[in-house]
């Protein structure tokens, strides 16, 4: 008797948990369609042909399809340099501030650090409260880094959430490795580079990666800090070729190399297409690199959340 | 060690005496620097936002040819654009010529910011000062006549930047043989159109708003409006100010659309219709007649021909419209479009008035470049441009404009539209034409060089928008053209009169 109840009530999980995994599937596949639908989207139209867009043809698929869009973008505009631009940024400053961040994190991990709550205390106020814009502008200012790499590097030197990730982190490594460390001779930095680094490779690599999306998707800083054309970065880049894209096409009429891409018989490339086409090439890169650090950006997701 | 500390204190506090007194002594000497002359010195230039590199366009070479000053550029972002300024200006930086919005421009005047340009216009910059009229240094100067900056004008005052164009193939058709000039004869086309085609096309899709007009635009047509004698939203008759609602023709104009909206005369999507979707029905042929500008001439021609084998012929324009009893009257756009400044911080301000100078004598070199090279005389005299060097070595020399001389700017800007043989199409046939067979048509637009008021930008806006509104209200049937009364009841509420006691006082001071 007892056994037919158990079994009975099993056929009834199973079930529900079929109709429950069903919906499940269905919903995160829609979900997944609206996330993936408007990318799809603008890659068409990237390589699509002009009359084919303006006259809103394009959904899901290209038509007409032509690279003479992509290859502009490539060669007639500031695309290359502002690859260039971002990817220094990003590996200097991701470099930079994982140097800050450990540096930081692993004396605060330390109970016996004098003035170790004053400068938690001080991170923590930082982390809270900011200046404003006009005075970091004038910080960078003074400091005479205005127009330069340095001012879209040095104010993300240390992001204190990421510190304290990382600090906490360091806590939770057993102290008995450090000690053994200790009593071999070794000094506080020999320990740090030695033993507890390799044992934080997973809080290294995914602190890095938040890093390193901080500086490749940053706007404000890049745009408030620097004026010459060619310190534009990506992000920059993009927002300038959106807001101008009807005048640069407006200058390509007549023009030799509008004449080569057919411009001036104005069916291959659009304002819309270049937007497009620069907006495609420049994901270019994440999506090359994102198969190898999909699990860190997952862990990075959930970090710092409260654990049971 | 204590004493140590106290003295270096000190000499910390004088070294920034010294300091500031030797910053205000070389701040006071900006003022009517000595003429460095070309070749000597680098100026630096700031202006608004593009998308391509603005030091390595071949104009950078093309004015230095001219000139012989060698200038370093720079650009403001697209975004937060006046901050930025504000920013650049405040933490000292030394642009020698920044070139602004006539707001931000005004910002930086009433700020302190840029340098009297009297004496050095007068010493360096007679050119400058010849080529642009009085009332446009007026605008530009403070009540004691203290100038300011340079202006750079919109160099087509008298261009009909709104218009439609109509497929002539499908006019053709349908037993049309000539574009409407008066209302009368627009509203005829349209029910013919209607009743040959039916629903198999959109017969007027609109409207357009111009991104030159941006928060201005109304949401009709304005060469449909130009027949009831209303080319603005605030308007001068009689010497009095009075509001597009308050217009006696305003009923008539508001009935005429509501009219043609019920009768399916107009896109079903009239109060949705965005520019993009504009420019793709009619691209797509989905539509007759589109509210246009250049632009969408420039991009939606060429789509319609390659697609659909037509040719310049099956392309009609609809210019300013005539109403029954003769009236027609279109807003004048003279403006100023952008105005160059020299910032107090400038150590070069001779030299960058005199670059100024320069660049208006080398004005047709710089813009549209050498006879025989760059362009050509047409027959009727006007200037032609010969692609593609034309677009290649003078495509971007709009943006390195600080100051033209206005009329003969006038006559050498054309040029630069026939690089698109689309917007060209569209610009002769509506602009050159108007302007050569009914110059009359054009209203000075009396607020053109007005100074913003308080109420004009806490209020307009509203205004704009609660107008078109109501507009589309009585075309979709919700509201009736009775409702007019208590509609300017409401426009009271929302400080119609205050913006108007600024405009009528403005207009007396004139």
């Amino acid at each position: 008797m007892r056994l037919n109840d158990r079994t009975n009530k099993m056929k009834l999980n199973t079930s529900s948990e079929r109709i429950f995994s069903f919906v499940s599937y269905v919903l995160m596949t829609i979900l997944g369609m609206i996330c993936l639908l408007p990318c799809l989207h603008v890659v068409s139209k990237s390589i699509s042909g002009g009359s084919a867009i303006l006259s809103g043809q394009i959904t899901f698929w290209p038509k007409g399809i032509q690279f003479r869009t992509c290859s502009y973008i490539l060669t007639q505009t500031g695309f290359i340099t502002s690859l260039k631009n971002t990817l220094f940024v990003t590996i200097v400053g991701t470099c930079i501030s994982m140097f800050t961040t450990i540096t930081t994190a692993y004396p605060l991990s330390k109970p016996k650090f004098v003035g170790r709550k004053l400068f938690i205390m001080l991170y923590v106020f930082s982390m809270v409260f900011f200046g404003g814009i006009v005075p970091a502008y004038m910080v960078v200012n003074t400091l005479g880094i205005l127009d330069t790499y340095w001012a879209m590097i040095l104010p993300f030197a240390i992001v204190q959430f990421n510190m304290f990730v990382v600090k906490s982190y360091f806590e939770s490594l057993p102290e008995s490795i450090e000690e053994a460390a200790y009593i071999d001779g070794a000094s506080d930095g020999q320990t740090l580079v030695s033993i507890v680094l390799p044992m934080s490779t997973p809080i290294a690599a995914t602190v890095s990666l938040l890093y390193a999306i901080n500086y490749w998707n940053n706007y404000f800083h890049a745009m408030m800090y620097t004026s010459s054309p060619n310190m534009r970065t990506l992000q920059v880049y993009l927002y300038d070729l959106i807001n101008n894209g009807q005048a640069i096409m407006e200058n390509l009429y007549g023009s030799a190399f509008g004449s080569s891409v057919g411009v001036v018989s104005d069916t291959n490339m659009t304002a819309d297409g270049m937007v497009a086409a620069a907006v495609t090439l420049s994901i270019i890169p994440i999506v090359m690199v994102y198969p190898f650090v999909q699990r860190f950006m997952i862990k990075g997701i959930t970090i710092g959340s409260v654990k049971g | 060690m204590k004493r140590l500390f106290v003295v270096l204190l000190i000499l910390s506090c004088v070294c920034s005496v010294f300091a500031s007194g030797s910053k205000e002594a070389s701040s006071a000497s900006n003022f009517g620097t000595a003429l460095k002359g070309p070749g000597n010195v680098t100026l630096k230039r700031l202006g608004y936002n593009v998308a391509f590199d603005v030091n390595k366009d071949i104009i950078v070479q093309v004015t230095k040819q001219a000139t012989g000053y060698d200038v370093e550029y720079y650009a403001l972002p697209a975004q937060n654009a006046d901050e930025k300024l504000l920013m650049e200006v405040a933490s000292g930086k030394d642009y020698d010529v920044v070139n602004l919005t006539v707001d931000q421009w005004r910002t930086l005047v009433s700020n302190g910011a840029l340098q009297p340009l009297n004496d050095l216009l007068d010493s360096y910059g007679q050119d400058i000062l010849k080529g642009n009229s009085a009332e446009t240094w007026k605008a530009l100067s403070d009540e004691k006549g203290t100038i300011y900056g340079v202006p750079y004008m919109y160099p087509y005052g008298t261009e009909v930047s709104s218009f439609m164009v109509a497929r002539m193939d499908l006019l053709r058709k349908a037993g049309i043989q000539e574009i409407p000039t008066t209302l009368d004869a627009f509203y005829d086309m349209l029910v013919t159109l209607k009743k040959f085609y039916g629903d198999q096309y959109i017969i007027l899709a609109g409207p357009y708003r111009n991104a030159a007009e941006g928060s201005q635009a109304l949401t009709f047509p304005r060469i449909i409006s130009s027949a009831f004698g209303i080319y603005n939203d605030w308007m001068v008759e009689d010497g009095k100010v009075i509001y597009l609602s308050e217009h006696k023709n305003f009923p008539a104009l508001v009935s005429f659309l509501a009219k043609c909206a019920t009768e399916g005369l107009f896109d079903s999507d009239w109060a949705a219709n965005t520019t993009s979707s504009i420019t793709e029905k009619f691209a797509s042929g989905k539509a007759i007649i589109a509210c246009a500008d250049r632009n969408l001439a420039q991009s939606s021609i060429p789509v319609l021909k390659s697609n659909l084998g037509l040719t310049d012929d099956d392309f009609g324009f609809i210019s300013a419209l005539e109403g029954s009893d003769g009236t027609c009257t279109y807003l004048e756009s003279t403006a100023i479009n952008h105005v160059s400044a020299i910032l107090k911080n400038s150590k070069n301000a001779s030299d960058a008035v005199n670059w100024m100078n320069l660049k208006v004598q080398n004005q047709l070199f710089i813009n549209i470049g050498v006879e025989g090279i760059h362009f050509t005389y047409d027959t009727d005299g006007s200037i032609k441009p010969i692609n593609p060097i034309f677009a290649d070595e003078r495509g971007n020399s709009y943006y390195y404009n600080d100051v033209t001389n206005e009329a003969e700017f006038k006559f050498e800007w054309p040029s630069r539209i026939r690089k698109s043989a689309a917007q060209w199409l569209a610009f002769d046939n509506v602009t050159m034409k108007t302007n050569k067979e009914r110059p009359e048509i054009f209203v000075k637009n009396e607020f053109a060089f007005m100074p913003a008021s308080e109420n004009m930008a806490k209020y307009n806006t509203t205004l704009l928008n609660s107008i078109n509104d109501f507009v589309l209200q009585v075309m979709s049937g919700s509201r009736s053209v009775d409702d007019i009364k208590t509609y300017t009841n409401d426009w009271k509420n929302n400080g119609g009169e205050a913006v108007r006691s600024d405009l009528a006082a403005y207009l007396a001071s004139k």
